[in-house]
Protein backbone atom coordinates (compact mmCIF):
# COMPACT_ATOMS: atom_id res chain seq x y z
CA UNK A 1 0.00 0.00 0.00
CA UNK A 2 2.72 2.43 1.02
CA UNK A 3 4.91 1.46 -1.90
CA UNK A 4 2.21 2.22 -4.47
CA UNK A 5 1.43 5.66 -3.12
CA UNK A 6 4.09 7.68 -5.01
CA UNK A 7 2.96 6.01 -8.22
CA UNK A 8 -0.74 6.34 -7.55
CA UNK A 9 -0.67 10.06 -6.78
CA UNK A 10 0.18 11.40 -10.26
CA UNK A 11 -2.30 8.91 -11.74
CA UNK A 12 -5.00 10.13 -9.40
CA UNK A 13 -4.21 13.72 -10.38
CA UNK A 14 -4.61 12.86 -14.06
CA UNK A 15 -7.86 11.08 -13.33
CA UNK A 16 -9.22 14.00 -11.32
CA UNK A 17 -8.22 16.38 -14.12
CA UNK A 18 -10.12 14.35 -16.70
CA UNK A 19 -13.13 14.11 -14.40
CA UNK A 20 -13.17 17.90 -14.08
CA UNK A 21 -12.77 18.26 -17.84
CA UNK A 22 -15.73 15.97 -18.43
CA UNK A 23 -17.71 17.93 -15.87
CA UNK A 24 -16.84 21.11 -17.73
CA UNK A 25 -18.05 19.66 -21.04
CA UNK A 26 -21.34 18.58 -19.49
CA UNK A 27 -21.84 21.97 -17.86
CA UNK A 28 -20.89 23.77 -21.04
CA UNK A 29 -23.97 22.54 -22.89
CA UNK A 30 -26.32 23.10 -19.94
CA UNK A 31 -28.63 25.95 -20.96
CA UNK A 32 -27.97 29.17 -19.08
CA UNK A 33 -24.54 29.96 -20.45
CA UNK A 34 -22.91 32.51 -18.11
CA UNK A 35 -22.55 35.25 -20.73
CA UNK A 36 -21.74 38.05 -18.32
CA UNK A 37 -18.83 36.23 -16.70
CA UNK A 38 -17.66 35.08 -20.13
CA UNK A 39 -17.51 38.62 -21.48
CA UNK A 40 -15.79 39.94 -18.35
CA UNK A 41 -13.20 37.16 -18.48
CA UNK A 42 -12.62 37.60 -22.21
CA UNK A 43 -12.01 41.29 -21.71
CA UNK A 44 -9.65 40.50 -18.83
CA UNK A 45 -7.66 37.96 -20.88
CA UNK A 46 -7.40 40.32 -23.82
CA UNK A 47 -6.27 43.15 -21.55
CA UNK A 48 -3.46 41.25 -19.83
CA UNK A 49 -2.20 39.28 -22.82
CA UNK A 50 -2.38 41.64 -25.76
CA UNK A 51 0.74 43.74 -25.23
CA UNK A 52 3.01 40.89 -24.05
CA UNK A 53 1.82 38.74 -26.96
CA UNK A 54 2.71 41.41 -29.48
CA UNK A 55 6.04 42.23 -27.80
CA UNK A 56 7.07 38.61 -27.42
CA UNK A 57 5.86 37.67 -30.90
CA UNK A 58 7.70 40.53 -32.54
CA UNK A 59 10.96 39.95 -30.67
CA UNK A 60 10.97 36.15 -30.87
CA UNK A 61 10.27 36.12 -34.59
CA UNK A 62 12.86 38.76 -35.39
CA UNK A 63 15.55 36.52 -33.91
CA UNK A 64 14.28 33.45 -35.76
CA UNK A 65 14.27 35.33 -39.03
CA UNK A 66 17.78 36.61 -38.38
CA UNK A 67 19.14 33.09 -37.92
CA UNK A 68 17.19 31.75 -40.91
CA UNK A 69 18.31 34.59 -43.16
CA UNK A 70 21.95 33.99 -42.28
CA UNK A 71 21.53 30.43 -43.52
CA UNK A 72 19.56 31.42 -46.61
CA UNK A 73 22.11 34.08 -47.58
CA UNK A 74 24.87 31.52 -47.25
CA UNK A 75 23.22 29.10 -49.67
CA UNK A 76 22.25 31.96 -51.97
CA UNK A 77 18.53 31.70 -51.40
CA UNK A 78 17.87 35.06 -49.77
CA UNK A 79 14.82 35.44 -51.98
CA UNK A 80 13.19 32.61 -50.06
CA UNK A 81 13.39 34.54 -46.80
CA UNK A 82 9.66 35.17 -46.92
CA UNK A 83 8.97 31.46 -47.34
CA UNK A 84 11.03 30.68 -44.26
CA UNK A 85 9.26 33.42 -42.33
CA UNK A 86 5.85 32.21 -43.41
CA UNK A 87 6.56 28.64 -42.44
CA UNK A 88 8.29 29.44 -39.17
CA UNK A 89 5.83 32.09 -38.02
CA UNK A 90 2.50 30.72 -39.11
CA UNK A 91 3.01 27.03 -38.58
CA UNK A 92 5.38 26.80 -35.66
CA UNK A 93 6.05 29.88 -33.60
CA UNK A 94 2.97 32.01 -33.38
CA UNK A 95 0.64 29.37 -31.88
CA UNK A 96 3.36 28.70 -29.34
CA UNK A 97 3.84 32.36 -28.49
CA UNK A 98 0.10 32.78 -28.12
CA UNK A 99 -0.14 30.05 -25.55
CA UNK A 100 3.01 31.11 -23.74
CA UNK A 101 1.46 34.50 -23.18
CA UNK A 102 -2.02 33.19 -22.44
CA UNK A 103 -0.60 30.54 -20.11
CA UNK A 104 1.88 32.91 -18.55
CA UNK A 105 -0.36 35.89 -17.93
CA UNK A 106 -4.05 35.01 -18.14
CA UNK A 107 -4.17 31.40 -16.97
CA UNK A 108 -1.92 32.17 -14.00
CA UNK A 109 -4.17 35.04 -12.94
CA UNK A 110 -7.23 32.78 -13.25
CA UNK A 111 -5.53 30.06 -11.22
CA UNK A 112 -4.61 32.61 -8.55
CA UNK A 113 -8.16 33.96 -8.49
CA UNK A 114 -9.86 30.55 -8.21
CA UNK A 115 -7.17 29.30 -5.84
CA UNK A 116 -7.74 32.24 -3.51
CA UNK A 117 -11.48 31.55 -3.58
CA UNK A 118 -10.83 27.89 -2.80
CA UNK A 119 -8.72 28.57 0.27
CA UNK A 120 -11.16 31.23 1.46
CA UNK A 121 -13.81 28.46 1.13
CA UNK A 122 -15.88 30.56 -1.26
CA UNK A 123 -16.12 27.60 -3.62
CA UNK A 124 -17.55 25.46 -0.83
CA UNK A 125 -19.99 28.26 -0.02
CA UNK A 126 -21.13 28.29 -3.65
CA UNK A 127 -21.72 24.56 -3.54
CA UNK A 128 -23.74 24.90 -0.35
CA UNK A 129 -25.90 27.55 -2.00
CA UNK A 130 -26.61 25.13 -4.82
CA UNK A 131 -24.49 26.95 -7.42
CA UNK A 132 -22.24 24.71 -9.44
CA UNK A 133 -18.77 26.32 -9.42
CA UNK A 134 -17.80 24.45 -12.58
CA UNK A 135 -20.76 25.94 -14.42
CA UNK A 136 -20.44 29.40 -12.94
CA UNK A 137 -16.65 29.82 -12.86
CA UNK A 138 -14.87 27.24 -15.00
CA UNK A 139 -17.03 27.19 -18.14
CA UNK A 140 -16.80 30.94 -18.86
CA UNK A 141 -13.07 30.99 -18.11
CA UNK A 142 -12.23 28.09 -20.38
CA UNK A 143 -14.45 29.56 -23.08
CA UNK A 144 -12.80 32.98 -22.70
CA UNK A 145 -9.30 31.52 -23.00
CA UNK A 146 -10.31 29.46 -26.03
CA UNK A 147 -11.79 32.43 -27.84
CA UNK A 148 -8.82 34.61 -26.96
CA UNK A 149 -6.37 31.93 -28.12
CA UNK A 150 -8.06 32.06 -31.48
CA UNK A 151 -8.13 35.87 -31.66
CA UNK A 152 -4.62 36.48 -30.32
CA UNK A 153 -3.20 33.93 -32.72
CA UNK A 154 -4.63 35.81 -35.70
CA UNK A 155 -3.45 39.18 -34.46
CA UNK A 156 -0.05 37.84 -33.43
CA UNK A 157 0.57 36.30 -36.83
CA UNK A 158 0.00 39.63 -38.55
CA UNK A 159 2.30 41.45 -36.12
CA UNK A 160 4.96 38.73 -36.36
CA UNK A 161 4.96 38.73 -40.15
CA UNK A 162 5.28 42.54 -40.15
CA UNK A 163 8.15 42.44 -37.66
CA UNK A 164 9.80 39.74 -39.77
CA UNK A 165 9.37 41.91 -42.82
CA UNK A 166 10.98 44.92 -41.12
CA UNK A 167 13.84 42.80 -39.80
CA UNK A 168 14.44 40.97 -43.08
CA UNK A 169 14.29 44.08 -45.24
CA UNK A 170 16.05 46.65 -43.06
CA UNK A 171 18.54 44.54 -41.09
CA UNK A 172 19.46 41.60 -43.29
CA UNK A 173 18.76 43.43 -46.59
CA UNK A 174 16.37 41.00 -48.23
CA UNK A 175 14.55 42.31 -51.28
CA UNK A 176 11.08 43.39 -50.04
CA UNK A 177 9.34 42.21 -53.18
CA UNK A 178 10.95 38.80 -52.96
CA UNK A 179 9.96 38.55 -49.31
CA UNK A 180 6.33 39.28 -50.03
CA UNK A 181 6.23 37.06 -53.10
CA UNK A 182 7.73 34.00 -51.41
CA UNK A 183 5.62 34.33 -48.25
CA UNK A 184 3.06 31.79 -49.38
CA UNK A 185 5.56 29.37 -50.95
CA UNK A 186 5.75 26.89 -48.07
CA UNK A 187 2.92 27.91 -45.77
CA UNK A 188 -0.50 27.53 -47.32
CA UNK A 189 -4.08 27.39 -46.16
CA UNK A 190 -3.70 24.00 -44.36
CA UNK A 191 -0.89 25.46 -42.25
CA UNK A 192 -3.00 28.45 -41.30
CA UNK A 193 -5.97 26.27 -40.39
CA UNK A 194 -3.81 23.89 -38.33
CA UNK A 195 -2.13 26.85 -36.62
CA UNK A 196 -5.48 28.34 -35.64
CA UNK A 197 -6.69 24.94 -34.43
CA UNK A 198 -3.50 24.63 -32.40
CA UNK A 199 -3.88 28.02 -30.76
CA UNK A 200 -7.54 27.39 -29.96
CA UNK A 201 -6.76 23.99 -28.43
CA UNK A 202 -3.92 25.53 -26.42
CA UNK A 203 -6.29 28.13 -25.05
CA UNK A 204 -8.75 25.47 -23.95
CA UNK A 205 -6.00 23.35 -22.39
CA UNK A 206 -4.55 26.33 -20.53
CA UNK A 207 -7.98 27.23 -19.15
CA UNK A 208 -8.72 23.69 -18.02
CA UNK A 209 -5.32 23.31 -16.33
CA UNK A 210 -5.62 26.68 -14.60
CA UNK A 211 -9.10 25.91 -13.26
CA UNK A 212 -8.13 22.41 -12.13
CA UNK A 213 -5.10 23.73 -10.27
CA UNK A 214 -7.20 26.52 -8.79
CA UNK A 215 -9.92 24.18 -7.53
CA UNK A 216 -7.47 21.73 -5.97
CA UNK A 217 -5.26 24.28 -4.24
CA UNK A 218 -4.42 23.87 -0.55
CA UNK A 219 -2.18 25.31 2.12
CA UNK A 220 -2.29 29.10 2.25
CA UNK A 221 -0.27 31.60 0.20
CA UNK A 222 2.53 29.13 -0.51
CA UNK A 223 -0.08 26.69 -1.84
CA UNK A 224 -1.52 29.28 -4.22
CA UNK A 225 1.98 30.19 -5.39
CA UNK A 226 2.80 26.55 -6.01
CA UNK A 227 -0.48 26.00 -7.84
CA UNK A 228 0.27 28.92 -10.15
CA UNK A 229 3.78 27.61 -10.72
CA UNK A 230 2.38 24.19 -11.62
CA UNK A 231 -0.17 25.81 -13.93
CA UNK A 232 2.65 27.47 -15.86
CA UNK A 233 4.68 24.28 -16.07
CA UNK A 234 1.81 22.01 -17.09
CA UNK A 235 0.46 24.52 -19.61
CA UNK A 236 3.85 24.83 -21.27
CA UNK A 237 4.29 21.06 -21.29
CA UNK A 238 0.83 20.58 -22.81
CA UNK A 239 1.71 23.22 -25.38
CA UNK A 240 4.78 21.38 -26.59
CA UNK A 241 3.02 18.00 -26.73
CA UNK A 242 0.03 19.33 -28.68
CA UNK A 243 2.39 21.22 -30.97
CA UNK A 244 4.46 18.13 -31.78
CA UNK A 245 1.40 15.96 -32.38
CA UNK A 246 -0.33 18.43 -34.68
CA UNK A 247 2.90 19.16 -36.56
CA UNK A 248 3.33 15.44 -37.15
CA UNK A 249 -0.24 15.17 -38.40
CA UNK A 250 0.28 18.06 -40.79
CA UNK A 251 3.63 16.75 -42.03
CA UNK A 252 2.10 13.33 -42.67
CA UNK A 253 -0.82 14.90 -44.51
CA UNK A 254 1.56 16.83 -46.76
CA UNK A 255 3.70 13.78 -47.47
CA UNK A 256 0.87 12.06 -49.28
CA UNK B 1 -21.77 79.48 -1.85
CA UNK B 2 -20.37 77.72 -4.86
CA UNK B 3 -19.55 74.07 -4.99
CA UNK B 4 -16.17 72.98 -3.71
CA UNK B 5 -13.71 73.69 -6.53
CA UNK B 6 -11.88 70.73 -7.94
CA UNK B 7 -8.40 70.62 -6.48
CA UNK B 8 -6.97 69.65 -9.86
CA UNK B 9 -6.95 72.03 -12.83
CA UNK B 10 -6.67 69.32 -15.47
CA UNK B 11 -7.44 66.06 -13.70
CA UNK B 12 -7.02 63.81 -16.69
CA UNK B 13 -3.69 65.30 -17.72
CA UNK B 14 -2.39 65.25 -14.15
CA UNK B 15 -3.44 61.64 -13.71
CA UNK B 16 -1.78 60.65 -16.97
CA UNK B 17 1.42 62.40 -15.93
CA UNK B 18 1.29 60.75 -12.51
CA UNK B 19 0.86 57.33 -14.12
CA UNK B 20 3.82 57.98 -16.41
CA UNK B 21 5.92 59.16 -13.46
CA UNK B 22 4.90 56.11 -11.43
CA UNK B 23 5.95 53.84 -14.27
CA UNK B 24 9.26 55.66 -14.52
CA UNK B 25 9.78 55.36 -10.77
CA UNK B 26 8.94 51.66 -10.86
CA UNK B 27 11.62 51.19 -13.51
CA UNK B 28 14.10 52.96 -11.25
CA UNK B 29 13.07 50.86 -8.25
CA UNK B 30 13.50 47.68 -10.26
CA UNK B 31 16.93 48.73 -11.45
CA UNK B 32 17.97 49.58 -7.89
CA UNK B 33 16.64 46.22 -6.70
CA UNK B 34 18.52 44.33 -9.42
CA UNK B 35 21.76 46.15 -8.66
CA UNK B 36 21.36 45.43 -4.95
CA UNK B 37 20.63 41.81 -5.73
CA UNK B 38 23.77 41.49 -7.84
CA UNK B 39 26.01 43.38 -5.40
CA UNK B 40 24.75 41.31 -2.47
CA UNK B 41 25.97 38.11 -4.15
CA UNK B 42 29.24 38.82 -2.34
CA UNK B 43 27.44 38.85 1.03
CA UNK B 44 25.57 35.68 0.15
CA UNK B 45 28.84 33.94 -0.72
CA UNK B 46 30.38 34.99 2.58
CA UNK B 47 27.48 34.54 5.01
CA UNK B 48 24.88 32.20 3.51
CA UNK B 49 26.83 29.40 1.88
CA UNK B 50 24.61 26.62 3.23
CA UNK B 51 21.52 28.49 2.04
CA UNK B 52 23.02 28.70 -1.45
CA UNK B 53 23.54 24.93 -1.54
CA UNK B 54 20.00 24.35 -0.24
CA UNK B 55 18.49 26.72 -2.83
CA UNK B 56 20.40 25.07 -5.66
CA UNK B 57 19.17 21.63 -4.60
CA UNK B 58 15.63 22.90 -4.27
CA UNK B 59 15.68 24.69 -7.61
CA UNK B 60 16.95 21.68 -9.51
CA UNK B 61 14.38 19.36 -7.93
CA UNK B 62 11.40 21.72 -7.78
CA UNK B 63 8.87 21.93 -4.95
CA UNK B 64 5.55 20.27 -4.25
CA UNK B 65 3.98 18.27 -7.04
CA UNK B 66 6.68 19.36 -9.47
CA UNK B 67 9.26 17.35 -7.51
CA UNK B 68 7.02 14.31 -8.03
CA UNK B 69 7.41 14.44 -11.79
CA UNK B 70 11.18 14.83 -11.59
CA UNK B 71 11.80 18.52 -10.99
CA UNK B 72 13.27 21.20 -13.23
CA UNK B 73 15.66 18.87 -15.04
CA UNK B 74 12.89 16.51 -16.10
CA UNK B 75 10.59 19.34 -17.18
CA UNK B 76 13.28 20.97 -19.32
CA UNK B 77 14.15 17.55 -20.75
CA UNK B 78 10.52 16.91 -21.59
CA UNK B 79 10.03 20.27 -23.30
CA UNK B 80 13.27 19.98 -25.25
CA UNK B 81 12.43 16.42 -26.37
CA UNK B 82 9.32 17.80 -27.98
CA UNK B 83 11.29 20.63 -29.55
CA UNK B 84 13.74 18.08 -30.94
CA UNK B 85 10.86 16.09 -32.42
CA UNK B 86 9.50 19.26 -33.91
CA UNK B 87 12.86 20.13 -35.48
CA UNK B 88 12.93 16.63 -36.96
CA UNK B 89 9.36 16.77 -38.27
CA UNK B 90 9.56 20.26 -39.75
CA UNK B 91 13.15 19.96 -40.94
CA UNK B 92 12.79 16.56 -42.54
CA UNK B 93 9.47 17.22 -44.24
CA UNK B 94 10.57 20.61 -45.60
CA UNK B 95 14.00 19.39 -46.71
CA UNK B 96 12.48 16.39 -48.44
CA UNK B 97 10.20 18.76 -50.35
CA UNK B 98 13.31 20.03 -52.15
CA UNK B 99 14.94 16.60 -52.21
CA UNK B 100 17.77 17.20 -49.75
CA UNK B 101 16.49 15.26 -46.74
CA UNK B 102 20.06 14.03 -46.24
CA UNK B 103 20.78 17.47 -44.77
CA UNK B 104 18.50 16.81 -41.78
CA UNK B 105 21.62 16.40 -39.62
CA UNK B 106 22.80 19.82 -40.74
CA UNK B 107 19.40 21.33 -39.95
CA UNK B 108 19.55 19.91 -36.43
CA UNK B 109 23.14 21.07 -35.86
CA UNK B 110 22.28 24.57 -37.12
CA UNK B 111 18.92 25.25 -35.48
CA UNK B 112 19.62 23.40 -32.23
CA UNK B 113 22.23 25.65 -30.63
CA UNK B 114 21.23 28.80 -32.50
CA UNK B 115 17.45 28.80 -32.20
CA UNK B 116 15.84 26.01 -30.26
CA UNK B 117 18.07 25.78 -27.23
CA UNK B 118 18.45 29.49 -26.37
CA UNK B 119 14.84 30.46 -27.04
CA UNK B 120 13.13 27.48 -25.47
CA UNK B 121 15.46 26.99 -22.52
CA UNK B 122 14.50 30.46 -21.32
CA UNK B 123 10.84 29.40 -21.36
CA UNK B 124 11.69 26.33 -19.32
CA UNK B 125 13.76 28.34 -16.86
CA UNK B 126 11.04 30.97 -16.41
CA UNK B 127 8.32 28.38 -15.87
CA UNK B 128 10.23 26.22 -13.42
CA UNK B 129 12.90 27.90 -11.32
CA UNK B 130 11.63 31.43 -11.97
CA UNK B 131 7.98 30.93 -11.12
CA UNK B 132 8.96 28.71 -8.19
CA UNK B 133 11.14 31.47 -6.75
CA UNK B 134 8.34 34.05 -7.08
CA UNK B 135 5.86 31.74 -5.40
CA UNK B 136 8.22 31.03 -2.52
CA UNK B 137 9.44 34.56 -1.88
CA UNK B 138 5.94 35.96 -2.43
CA UNK B 139 4.48 33.59 0.17
CA UNK B 140 7.25 34.62 2.59
CA UNK B 141 6.36 38.28 1.99
CA UNK B 142 2.63 37.67 2.58
CA UNK B 143 3.35 35.69 5.76
CA UNK B 144 5.59 38.56 6.91
CA UNK B 145 8.53 36.18 7.06
CA UNK B 146 10.71 38.67 5.18
CA UNK B 147 10.02 41.33 7.79
CA UNK B 148 10.87 38.76 10.45
CA UNK B 149 14.16 38.02 8.71
CA UNK B 150 15.02 41.70 8.62
CA UNK B 151 14.17 42.10 12.30
CA UNK B 152 16.47 39.19 13.11
CA UNK B 153 19.29 41.00 11.35
CA UNK B 154 19.44 38.71 8.33
CA UNK B 155 20.24 40.55 5.11
CA UNK B 156 16.97 39.75 3.33
CA UNK B 157 18.12 40.59 -0.19
CA UNK B 158 21.34 38.64 0.13
CA UNK B 159 19.58 35.73 1.85
CA UNK B 160 16.60 35.43 -0.50
CA UNK B 161 17.46 37.15 -3.76
CA UNK B 162 21.20 36.82 -4.24
CA UNK B 163 21.23 33.14 -3.28
CA UNK B 164 18.59 32.42 -5.92
CA UNK B 165 20.31 34.52 -8.57
CA UNK B 166 23.51 32.64 -7.85
CA UNK B 167 21.61 29.35 -7.92
CA UNK B 168 20.15 30.27 -11.31
CA UNK B 169 23.60 31.08 -12.64
CA UNK B 170 25.01 27.79 -11.36
CA UNK B 171 22.09 25.79 -12.75
CA UNK B 172 21.99 27.55 -16.12
CA UNK B 173 24.96 25.82 -17.74
CA UNK B 174 24.01 22.23 -16.80
CA UNK B 175 20.39 22.89 -17.78
CA UNK B 176 21.50 24.34 -21.14
CA UNK B 177 23.70 21.30 -21.71
CA UNK B 178 20.80 19.00 -20.87
CA UNK B 179 18.48 20.87 -23.20
CA UNK B 180 20.98 20.90 -26.08
CA UNK B 181 21.72 17.19 -25.67
CA UNK B 182 18.02 16.35 -25.46
CA UNK B 183 17.23 18.30 -28.63
CA UNK B 184 20.02 16.62 -30.55
CA UNK B 185 19.21 13.13 -29.33
CA UNK B 186 15.46 13.37 -29.86
CA UNK B 187 15.89 14.78 -33.36
CA UNK B 188 18.30 11.99 -34.19
CA UNK B 189 15.98 9.40 -32.67
CA UNK B 190 12.99 10.52 -34.72
CA UNK B 191 14.91 10.86 -37.97
CA UNK B 192 16.59 7.50 -37.59
CA UNK B 193 13.57 5.56 -36.37
CA UNK B 194 10.53 7.19 -37.95
CA UNK B 195 11.89 8.55 -41.20
CA UNK B 196 14.42 5.69 -41.50
CA UNK B 197 17.37 7.77 -42.56
CA UNK B 198 20.64 5.92 -42.17
CA UNK B 199 22.47 6.90 -39.02
CA UNK B 200 25.73 7.45 -40.88
CA UNK B 201 24.27 10.10 -43.18
CA UNK B 202 22.71 11.94 -40.26
CA UNK B 203 25.87 11.78 -38.17
CA UNK B 204 28.10 12.89 -41.03
CA UNK B 205 26.18 16.09 -41.68
CA UNK B 206 25.51 16.63 -38.01
CA UNK B 207 29.15 16.45 -36.93
CA UNK B 208 30.48 18.42 -39.90
CA UNK B 209 28.13 21.33 -39.27
CA UNK B 210 27.97 21.40 -35.47
CA UNK B 211 30.20 24.31 -34.53
CA UNK B 212 31.68 24.39 -31.07
CA UNK B 213 31.40 28.19 -30.92
CA UNK B 214 27.63 27.96 -31.54
CA UNK B 215 27.32 25.67 -28.55
CA UNK B 216 29.45 28.00 -26.45
CA UNK B 217 27.31 31.01 -27.45
CA UNK B 218 24.18 29.03 -26.59
CA UNK B 219 25.58 28.44 -23.11
CA UNK B 220 26.42 32.13 -22.71
CA UNK B 221 22.92 33.10 -23.83
CA UNK B 222 21.49 30.61 -21.35
CA UNK B 223 23.52 32.08 -18.50
CA UNK B 224 22.40 35.62 -19.32
CA UNK B 225 18.80 34.48 -19.52
CA UNK B 226 19.04 32.76 -16.16
CA UNK B 227 20.40 35.97 -14.63
CA UNK B 228 17.61 38.09 -16.13
CA UNK B 229 14.89 35.59 -15.25
CA UNK B 230 15.96 35.14 -11.64
CA UNK B 231 16.25 38.90 -11.10
CA UNK B 232 12.79 39.60 -12.55
CA UNK B 233 11.14 36.75 -10.67
CA UNK B 234 12.70 37.56 -7.32
CA UNK B 235 11.68 41.22 -7.73
CA UNK B 236 8.03 40.32 -8.26
CA UNK B 237 8.12 37.85 -5.37
CA UNK B 238 9.86 40.29 -3.05
CA UNK B 239 7.23 42.96 -3.75
CA UNK B 240 4.13 40.73 -3.69
CA UNK B 241 1.11 42.09 -1.85
CA UNK B 242 -2.56 41.33 -1.39
CA UNK B 243 -2.96 38.00 0.33
CA UNK B 244 -2.84 34.52 -1.22
CA UNK B 245 -4.26 35.75 -4.53
CA UNK B 246 -1.50 38.37 -4.60
CA UNK B 247 1.15 35.64 -4.64
CA UNK B 248 -0.51 34.00 -7.61
CA UNK B 249 -0.88 37.29 -9.45
CA UNK B 250 2.74 38.19 -8.76
CA UNK B 251 3.79 34.84 -10.20
CA UNK B 252 1.74 35.44 -13.32
CA UNK B 253 3.05 38.95 -13.81
CA UNK B 254 6.60 37.74 -13.25
CA UNK B 255 6.26 34.98 -15.85
CA UNK B 256 4.87 37.46 -18.34
CA UNK B 257 7.62 40.00 -17.71
CA UNK B 258 10.44 37.49 -17.66
CA UNK B 259 9.35 35.85 -20.92
CA UNK B 260 9.57 39.19 -22.69
CA UNK B 261 12.79 40.24 -20.94
CA UNK B 262 14.57 36.95 -21.51
CA UNK B 263 13.62 36.89 -25.19
CA UNK B 264 14.98 40.40 -25.62
CA UNK B 265 18.16 39.41 -23.75
CA UNK B 266 18.51 36.39 -26.04
CA UNK B 267 18.16 38.51 -29.13
CA UNK B 268 20.58 41.16 -27.93
CA UNK B 269 23.11 38.51 -26.94
CA UNK B 270 22.55 36.61 -30.18
CA UNK B 271 23.08 39.66 -32.35
CA UNK B 272 26.16 40.61 -30.33
CA UNK B 273 27.67 37.13 -30.43
CA UNK B 274 26.93 36.19 -34.02
CA UNK B 275 27.34 39.67 -35.44
CA UNK B 276 25.26 41.13 -38.22
CA UNK B 277 26.75 38.79 -40.78
CA UNK B 278 25.75 35.75 -38.76
CA UNK B 279 29.24 34.23 -38.50
CA UNK B 280 28.34 31.21 -40.58
CA UNK B 281 30.12 29.69 -43.54
CA UNK B 282 28.61 26.70 -45.23
CA UNK B 283 31.81 25.75 -47.01
CA UNK B 284 33.74 25.61 -43.73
Amino acid sequence: MVATRPLAKPLREVGAFYALLLDCFVQFVRPPFPWREFILQSWFVARVSLIPALLLGGAFNAFVIFILDVLLFEIGAADASGAGAGLAVVAQIEPGITVLVIGGSAATAMCADIGARTIREEIDAMKVMGINPVHRLMVPRVAALTVNGFLLMSLGTVVALSSDYLFAVYVTNVNPGAYAASLTLLAGLPDVVIAIVKATLFGAAAGAIACYKGFTVGGGPQGVGNAVNETVVYTFMALFVINTLLSAVLAQAQFR
Amino acid sequence: MSAVPSPLRAPRLVRACQAAAAGWNRLGEQTAFYLRGIVSIKDALIYYRTEIIRVIAQMSMGVGALALIGGTVMIVTFIMTNIGFQVAIVGYSQLSNVGVEALAGFFSAYTGPRLAAPLVTSIGLAATIGAGATAQIGAMRINEEIDALEVMGVRAIAYLVSTRVLGGLVLAIPLCCVSLLTTFLSTQFLIANTYHQSGGVYNHYFTSFLRSTDVLWALIQGTLQALAIMLVHTYYGFNASGGPAGVGEATGRAVRASLVVSTIVTIAAGLALYGRGGDFHLSG
